[in-house]
């Protein structure tokens, strides 16, 4: 699996975190995966589509996704919902968009799908291939992974 | 919704309209949140928290590029663009939220965004101009 594509994706999410948040994010475990299915709570796909194919599944826990909506609202939100995630949507989507701007200037030219989010644990995402990295990334909020899904066009 | 002194970008007209906005949004979102009103009572409410917020968005967007055309900012015309979306998405909510009953996932969804989404412009987006203006303003011997 071509990895070249990997740092953009996660320097995106760290330069994200650390803007937004002042949190900065730890990488964990990366696993190889041949399927995706939800580990944690609250989860956002996110497509591409140009010289790469394939998607970005973010995947919270219900801690950090929280925690990240609270902390931005300054609210005390305890179930996750429709705002929950729909803010959390929109900084996966934040996330991608910086992240197609790091692979274009390694050469990728790649456009993304709006955010799709899906809530609930053991649901199955279907990604098109069987070729899944899995990484796991910390913060002081809490964990999440990254997991991608590409084929080079 | 938290202000963080982070998200200053160093342009103290910019920075006190941010922090408004802040508040006026927090406002919207506080009263999409709420569920001790009925129906109508909050309606209501949201209409007028939407309105409040949508007046001063289009407000400020409007003060921020008079300032970007003063000071020649280099990305003006797609900054310029971002707001006009940003407006249009407003408008649009607005006026679904007029034609049709309360509907509180609608409400829910497009405010869950907004929240991310004016942090991040303000956060990052909006911080390269602060550094041009500065620069600029250094240079014109304005500082």
């Amino acid at each position: 699996m071509d990895v070249t594509y990997l740092n953009p994706i996660l320097d995106a999410t760290n330069n994200v975190f650390d803007t937004m948040m002042g949190v900065e994010t730890e990488r964990g475990d990366v696993k190889l995966r041949e399927e995706i299915s939800t580990d944690n709570e609250a989860n956002v796909i996110i497509g591409l589509t140009g010289d790469i194919e394939g998607s970005i599944v973010y995947s919270f826990s219900k801690e950090i996704a929280l925690n990240i909506v609270n902390e931005m609202a300054g609210m005390e939100i305890d179930e996750i919902d429709k705002f929950v995630t729909s803010a959390i949507g929109e900084m996966a989507n934040i996330i991608s968009g910086k992240a197609a701007t790091g692979l274009a200037e390694k050469n990728y030219k790649c456009n993304i799908a709006p955010p799709q989010t899906v809530v609930g644990k053991d649901t199955k995402i279907s990604t098109g291939t069987d070729n899944i990295l899995s990484v796991k990334l910390n913060t002081k909020m809490g964990n999440f992974q990254v997991n991608f899904s590409m084929v080079k066009n | 919704m938290i202000w963080k002194e982070s998200y200053k970008i160093g342009v103290k007209e910019v920075d006190e309209q941010h922090k408004e906005l802040f508040k006026r949004l927090n406002s919207f979102i506080k009263t999409v949140r709420n569920d001790e009103d009925d129906k109508e009572t909050k309606r209501k409410k949201v209409a007028e928290t939407l309105e409040f917020m949508g007046d001063y968005v289009d407000e400020h967007f409007s003060d921020e590029e008079e300032l970007q055309k003063k000071y020649d900012y280099p990305d003006y015309d797609k900054h310029h663009e971002i707001h006009e979306k940003f407006k249009s998405e407003v408008k649009e909510f607005a006026e679904k939220f007029k034609e049709n009953e309360y509907d509180e996932e609608f409400a829910m969804e497009f405010s869950g965004r907004l929240l991310t989404w004016l942090i991040n412009h303000v956060a990052d987006t909006d911080q390269k101009i602060g550094e041009h203006i500065n620069k600029v303003k250094e240079e014109r011997g304005e500082k």
